[in-house]
């Protein structure tokens, strides 16, 4: 019956995002050249693609296995350049010339995967000394493998800003790799889109299975697990292995989409919204526990992020709110303040949002709230 | 309840806002240039100046008449001098259908559009963008500054002048504007004869300890040293870090330097920056009727004595103005050819020149330096060198 139950679940997600999908390439393909279609919105859903990778990825490490990890960035660096370097190459050995080339494609995969797998060896090499300990070394030695990976990057002749630039700063993955452009990222939109889905599927599917099962255990009470049974060291660096191939993959959307790489993208903390710091924050805004939360705590940053400095309407607000706009950090700061004070666990909690069991769900929470209602209303006629 | 309520009227409002947002913001007929400018983060103060010097040029235009008849209207976006928020603000800007575009303060932001703008045909004039690489083809990309190769090379003409044959470099191999400056540096030195007898390397650009580096440049013996780095680690590290590590010669930087003065910290020993020298696009205090005109009409409006970036925002505007009434129209490829001429003269208050064939202004610079008492620290025109020798 439950078997039965979640592979009803599965198909039912399977048609609902193929009809999504179709229905978007649809619009793609009648929208495809439209000015704010390709220059707003396009980029943007590129832009949400790997911050909602990079959350989730995060997520399984903090959220499921309750392990802080403050260099989750320094992965998705490695991903980005490994990507990024690997394209180039590729081109300039004539292995394909141009992104109409069919081996573009060939190119394209090989370099997503290569990044992942990048990044989860090197998580295996970070992971391995320091989850085999018990507190918070992690964050540690996460904090500072965020940092060294950053220099590394920027001191190795073939990879720093003037590696990949050779010839144009404009780096010149624009031309010659993984790059795209505006119209380029229109056309391959359906790349980033599957890429996304399949990341967060197969994350999901981890979280669901009994390794799944297993890292929430060792989350709730490490010696209790290790006394049933459970590898605590061997299943930590696995997810934490795992997790780094998710953000090896979220560095090489970051490539596809920003055709320049510059290591202050990938700092401990910097001006914007794509640094470790507010990985973390993404996470718990979504709810530590809860894939779809982050996916959608995602979303919201980079929406907030994006609203902030280039919506239309922040010209029509009367200065003083204006004034508070220039500082969007300030934003941030009182979003969460607002999100942790109603919703302390975060948007979702520990809830997943499901298509199954959103009529139920929806249903139970109407039923709670009105019993909460029917209580507080006692409660006043009473007191 | 009631709270909520309010809360889904907010977002309501805010939804319909961002829905019917595109359009409403500009007069009919007004000619729309866009600024990307990183007005807050690590190097605010560059995008504070930019944003300023073309608000003032706009002012100043829309009162004798705009351009063509037309008046003139910007519009301010924020790249935070990060990358992905210049291509976001650029994409937002030509989704409104901007054409002309000013920006962005440094190479490493300005380096993320320059191939979008090449793509979208938009035009864009980077008021401070030194690095060489920008304007390499012929496209899109133009800029109202020199370029790294000569600002870098002036500045070892500078130690070859000042008779030093032996010269230290600390700088930061990891980012297009320090390593740009350290590669024309050294080619320069080389051309001059000067040993280029310590090199040295920081990880980034906004490292806060140069201890090693200048000790380093101690042991070398060397009393002249090129750190070419961004006023937001200049003034707090590494002059005063310099001076500790017992390093008491000359140190030369480029136009990073600028507004170094605003952010030396407070109760420091200020007679630090004594000796330490920067080649800039121009000086606030030269007489001539232009750059004094400007000086005193930026201050009056905004009480402070404008920045390298705020003079070269100011020209950007300007520069557009004459390509646009060259051309006799606003459309960006008209612009293009018109700025793509070698032949126009931009008389400004960088200096007056014309553009070569990548789009890179020919003109000279002003060699610095700044001078303390040990109470506050000011700046001084040494030399303006027009041409390397």
């Amino acid at each position: 019956m439950n078997l039965k139950k979640t592979s009803n679940g599965y198909l039912l997600n399977t048609v609902v995002i193929v009809l999504l999908f179709t229905a978007f390439q649809i619009l793609t393909k009648v929208k495809g050249s439209d000015g704010s279609f390709k220059l707003v919105l396009v980029p943007s859903l590129w832009q949400c693609c790997y911050l909602m990778v990079l959350a989730c990825s995060l997520n399984l490490v903090l959220g499921f296995m309750g392990q802080l990890s403050l260099g989750h960035c320094g992965f998705m660096a490695v991903g980005a350049y490994t990507a990024a370097l690997l394209s180039l190459a590729c081109e300039r050995s004539g292995f394909f010339t141009g992104k109409s080339d069919p081996m573009f494609l060939l190119v394209m995969i090989a370099s997503f995967l290569a990044a992942g797998t990048l990044s989860a060896l090197l998580s295996l090499l970070v992971g391995i000394p320091a989850l085999r300990l018990k507190g918070d070394y992690l964050a540690i030695i996460t904090l500072g493998f965020g940092m060294i990976i950053v220099n590394i990057i920027n001191n190795l002749p073939f990879c720093g800003q003037d590696g990949l630039a050779l010839g144009s700063a404009a780096a010149s993955l624009y031309k010659n790799g993984l790059g795209f452009g505006s119209k380029a990222k229109v056309q391959f939109l359906w790349f980033a889109l599957i890429v996304t889905i399949l990341s967060l599927t197969l994350m999901f599917m981890f979280v669901r299975s009994k390794y799944g099962r297993a890292i929430r255990a060792i989350r709730d009470d490490e010696i209790a697990a290790s006394a049933s049974g459970v590898n605590v060291a061997g299943f930590k660096v696995l997810t934490f292995a795992y997790s780094g191939f998710f953000a090896g993959i979220a560095g090489a959307l970051y490539a596809c989409t920003n055709a320049t790489l510059s290591t202050s993208s990938f700092a401990f903390t910097n001006g914007g919204i794509l640094n470790s710091t507010f990985v973390v924050v993404m996470v718990v805004l979504g709810g530590m526990g809860s894939l779809t939360g982050s996916a959608v705590a995602a979303a919201i940053m980079f929406f907030v992020n994006y609203q902030i400095k280039n919506g239309t309407w922040v010209d029509l607000l009367p200065s003083s709110v204006k004034g508070i706009f220039e500082y969007p950090m300030l934003v941030y700061a009182l979003v969460l303040i607002v999100v942790i004070l109603f919703r302390p666990k975060g948007i979702f909690g520990s809830y997943e949002f499901s298509l199954q069991n959103l009529i139920p769900d929806l249903r139970r929470a109407a039923a709670q709230r009105k019993a909460a209602r029917q209580e507080r209303k006692e409660a006043r006629a009473n007191g | 309840m009631k709270k909520r309520n309010l809360i889904f009227l907010v977002l309501a409002f805010i939804f319909v806002f961002t829905l019917s947002g595109t359009g409403v913001w500009a007069a009919d007929d007004a000619i729309v240039i866009g600024v990307i400018s990183p007005n807050t983060g690590a190097l605010a103060a560059y995008g504070i100046g930019i944003s300023t010097g073309a608000d003032l040029a706009v002012e100043e235009i829309n009162a004798a008449g705009g351009i063509l008849g037309r008046q003139v209207e910007l519009i301010h976006t924020d790249d935070q001098s990060d990358p992905t928020e210049c291509l976001n603000a650029f994409n937002s800007l030509v989704a409104k259908g901007v054409q002309l575009i000013v920006g962005s303060a440094t190479s490493g932001c300005t380096s993320a559009i320059t191939d979008a703008a090449n793509e979208e045909e938009v035009c864009i004039l980077s008021p401070t963008a030194t690095a060489d690489s920008l304007t390499t083809e012929d496209d899109y990309i133009f800029r109202a500054c020199y370029a790294d190769s000569f600002q870098g090379a002036i500045a070892a003409a500078y130690a070859k002048q000042a008779g030093f044959e032996r010269v230290g470099v600390v700088y930061c191999a990891a980012d297009v504007y320090s390593k740009g400056l350290f590669d024309s540096f050294s080619k320069a030195c080389a051309a001059y004869g000067i040993e280029v007898a310590a090199e040295q390397s920081t990880a980034s650009l906004d490292v806060q300890d140069y201890t090693n580096q200048f000790n380093a440049m101690v042991n070398a013996g060397v009393d002249f040293v090129y750190a070419p780095y961004y006023y937001d680690v200049v003034g707090p590290y590494v002059v005063p870090q310099a001076r500790a590590a017992g390093y008491l010669g000359i140190i030369m930087g480029a136009d990073g330097y600028d507004t170094t003065p605003d952010y030396v910290v407070a109760g420091a020993d200020l007679t630090a920056f004594n000796d330490v020298y920067w080649t800039n696009h121009y000086d606030p205090s030269d007489t001539s009727e232009i750059v004094s005109s400007f000086v005193k009409a930026y201050e009056e409006k905004y009480g402070s004595i404008p920045s390298a970036f705020g003079a070269t925002g100011y020209d950007c505007v300007y520069m557009y103005k004459a390509a646009i009434e060259a051309a006799g129209a606003v459309d960006a490829e008209a612009v293009r050819d018109a700025l793509a001429d070698t032949s126009a003269v931009y008389e400004c208050v960088t200096g007056t020149f014309s553009l070569d064939e990548s789009g890179t202004p020919m003109k000279g610079a002003a060699i610095i330096s700044f001078s303390s008492d040990g109470q506050s620290v000011s700046a001084k025109l040494v030399d303006v060198v027009s041409q390397l020798p």
